[in-house]
């Protein structure tokens, strides 16, 4: 029973962690431009398949592939901003819909590139550590302690870098942050560059996982999304509780009872805090 | 004045020429329009590549001897491929599209059986001669009239695979199943359910899986507490069989997976990676160590990327058995006239061995076909074939 549990916990736990990573990116862009960024799925995806290529086909070394595919992946995001979403800033619809339409080109070149193909990359660390009668794959610890590593440097960065705190300013109040000066041509395709690279780690990190292939990035951008509605829309923290909530839902009802129910439940969840608290578990109501 | 109508004349003769020349040409060589509404992107495509694959050769074979010869014609072969991503509700808008758009009398296609079941009224409603790959029983039946199923199902070769282990691996005694969540997983668990307790063993769990489920952690937690001897994998996808595989003896399972269901050793290999795929005992399409399987694959890469899946054997020798019953009928356009030729085409001359329909008794109808099917073992990251079956 209570090895049941721990494994219900660390399963649940190292899935919230991967969802935080992209909820975490997803909600910055929306806090900071207002754009829903659809296309964050395809940046996962993307980050997943520069790791394919690199140190899959070109052998490089697994973490030096992971740094280099999300920080490209983050240079990608922030070139999207200049190029795509800048014409749209203050129109949510609009934003929204170049994201989609930016998602939707990002999977058919996928297609067109790769083929329809589930590929592998290589796995960096393999095995089980086992404790007692607890069973629990080394890679996938791996993806949650460095997911950890990198959400910590995430908040760092907020916390204690003037750009985090120019963004942290922005997020609650836009007008009055450009009063004091925070430029948003400068502060925009940061926001968005840093949110691209978190997404990008979490595709990058997950890449040995399963398979590699041009629509896998649709279900991590839906769990991104209950988390953010969840947590609130806009709101770190709330991010961070929103994945820990959905993680361990889902990993309860999908072990004890079977995935269809568990995909319910967290729908349900998400109807009920709507209803509930409608701008989240830790979201603020905009004016 | 005078430039101008010159240069009318000079138009009018021009486009006359011009039609004229277009005419003539079209008049030479017409077009045998052949559809393929399957699954041609995401988990499955393995397979629904395979029927693509498998039509366009035949097509390509025929327009190499100058086209197909029907009723005193020479038509070329052109086929319109649409991607169902194996769900139900594309393929009919893709079906719909094939046949009032396109115009097509033949169609290969569907994959899958929530696709088929869906498309099957359109196709019969509007006489389309279909050949379809669906492993649900409710595919064919006594009513059916211009569908065709091009490869054999589970109903076909459980049997043999289930009695094979009996004899050759006899301290195996309970099984768990696992399953896509949809029509192809609920029939194929059924069925396969029926075989083995038949057979003595005894089912310890069943589970279904949403397509779109990559983490299996949870579901093989529940299937590894019921401690069975076999994981039969029935009709989950290659890829997605591979991260069970690979999942499953992460968790420390180690006992025996069989997979009674759609093959792709190669994905499932890429999957779950060598050490892991050990052992794993499959049904097998074809032996792919023969010339002519070798000679297909040469010929698949003409039209699309590699690898090939083994169902394109199948879905070739029915393609070009519904290319020859055009020629026998004499017409492109009666599909009643081309139906009956294909009932009377068996036997037919397959790449692997002689091929029939069949399929009354169980079905009703004689549209299924039936080849040789093997068994396969997965050594070394290759499959290898252990035994064969009528």
């Amino acid at each position: 029973m209570f090895e049941l549990a721990t494994k219900i916990v660390i399963n649940g736990l190292t899935s919230s962690l991967v969802y935080i990573l992209m909820a975490l990116g997803f909600t910055l862009i929306f806090g900071i431009m207002r754009v829903i960024n659809f296309a964050h799925g395809e940046l996962y995806m993307i980050a997943s398949f520069l790791v394919f290529a690199l140190a899959g086909s070109l052998g490089w070394n697994y973490y030096l592939a992971v740094l280099v595919a999300a920080v490209a992946v983050g240079l990608f995001g922030a070139l999207l901003e200049r190029v795509l979403f800048r014409p749209f800033v203050g129109r949510e619809l609009n934003g929204m819909i170049m994201a989609l339409a930016i998602s939707i080109s990002l999977q058919a070149s996928a297609f067109i590139l790769f083929g329809t193909d589930e590929h592998s990359v290589p796995r960096p660390i393999s095995g089980v550590l086992q404790f007692g009668g607890v069973i629990v794959p080394r890679d996938r610890l791996a993806v949650g302690l460095m997911a950890v590593v990198v959400l910590a440097g995430f908040y760092v960065f907020m916390r204690y870098t003037k750009a985090g705190l120019a963004m942290r300013a922005v997020v609650q109040d836009q007008d009055i942050a450009s009063i004091y000066g925070v430029r948003p041509k400068i502060i925009h395709p940061l926001a968005f560059g840093l949110g691209a690279m978190l997404a990008g780690f979490a595709g990058a990190l997950m890449a040995p996982i399963y398979t590699v292939y041009p629509y896998m990035g649709s279900q991590p951008m839906l769990k991104a999304f209950i988390v953010v509605i969840l947590g609130g829309l806009g709101s770190v923290p709330g991010a961070v509780l929103g994945g820990v909530v959905l993680g361990l839902t889902e990993s309860v009802f999908a072990t004890l009872i079977n995935t269809t129910v568990a995909t319910m439940v967290s729908f349900v969840i998400v109807v009920v805090i709507l209803l509930v608290k409608p701008t989240g578990l830790m979201g603020r109501s905009t004016r | 004045m005078k430039s101008m109508s010159m240069k009318r004349t000079l138009i009018a003769v021009l486009s006359a020429i011009g039609l004229a020349w277009t005419a003539n040409a079209a008049a030479q060589t017409e077009t045998l329009k052949i559809g393929v509404v399957s699954a041609l992107s995401g988990p499955g495509s393995e397979w629904g590549l395979a029927q693509d694959g498998a039509i366009k050769i035949a097509a390509m074979e025929a327009n190499a001897k100058g086209g197909l010869k029907v009723g005193g014609k020479t038509y070329k072969v052109e086929v319109i491929s649409y991607d169902d991503q194996y769900k139900a509700a594309l393929a009919v808008s893709s079906a719909t599209r094939l046949i009032e758009q396109d115009k097509v009398k033949f169609i290969v296609g569907p994959m899958g059986s929530a696709a088929t079941l869906a498309v099957k009224p359109l196709l019969e409603q509007n006489k389309v001669v279909a050949i379809i790959g669906a492993y649900s029983e409710k595919a064919l039946d006594a009513n059916t009239k211009y569908s065709y199923r091009g490869f054999p199902t589970q109903v076909e070769f459980v049997g043999p695979i289930v009695q094979w282990l009996k004899k050759n691996k006899p301290d195996l005694k309970s099984v768990a199943q696992i399953d896509p969540n949809d029509e192809t997983g609920w029939f194929s668990q059924k069925l396969l359910k029926e075989q083995y307790q038949g057979a003595g063993y005894k089912v310890v769990s069943s589970e279904l899986f949403e397509r779109s489920v990559k983490d299996f952690q949870p579901v093989l937690t529940r299937i590894i507490a019921t401690k069975p001897d076999i994981i039969e994998l029935g009709t989950t996808p290659p890829g997605t069989a591979g991260l069970v595989i690979r999942q499953a003896r992460e968790l420390g399972f180690k006992g025996q997976f069989v997979k009674i269901g759609g093959p792709g050793v190669p994905q499932i290999v890429a999957a779950a990676g060598k050490e892991f795929a050990e052992g794993l005992i499959c049904y097998a399409a074809a032996d792919a160590t023969t010339p002519s399987y070798k000679g297909l694959e040469t010929q698949y890469a003409k039209v699309l990327k590699p690898p090939m899946n083994e169902f394109t054997v199948y879905f070739y020798d029915v393609a070009r058995m519904l290319l020859d019953a055009i020629q026998t009928a004499g017409t492109v356009d009666d599909t009643e006239k081309v139906r009956a030729a294909l009932d009377k085409a068996t036997p037919y001359k397959g790449i692997q061995g002689p091929i029939r329909w069949g399929g009354m008794k169980a079905y009703g109808v004689n549209h299924q076909i039936l080849t040789p099917t093997f068994i396969g073992m997965i050594k070394n990251g290759e499959q290898v074939i252990i035994g064969q079956m009528e």
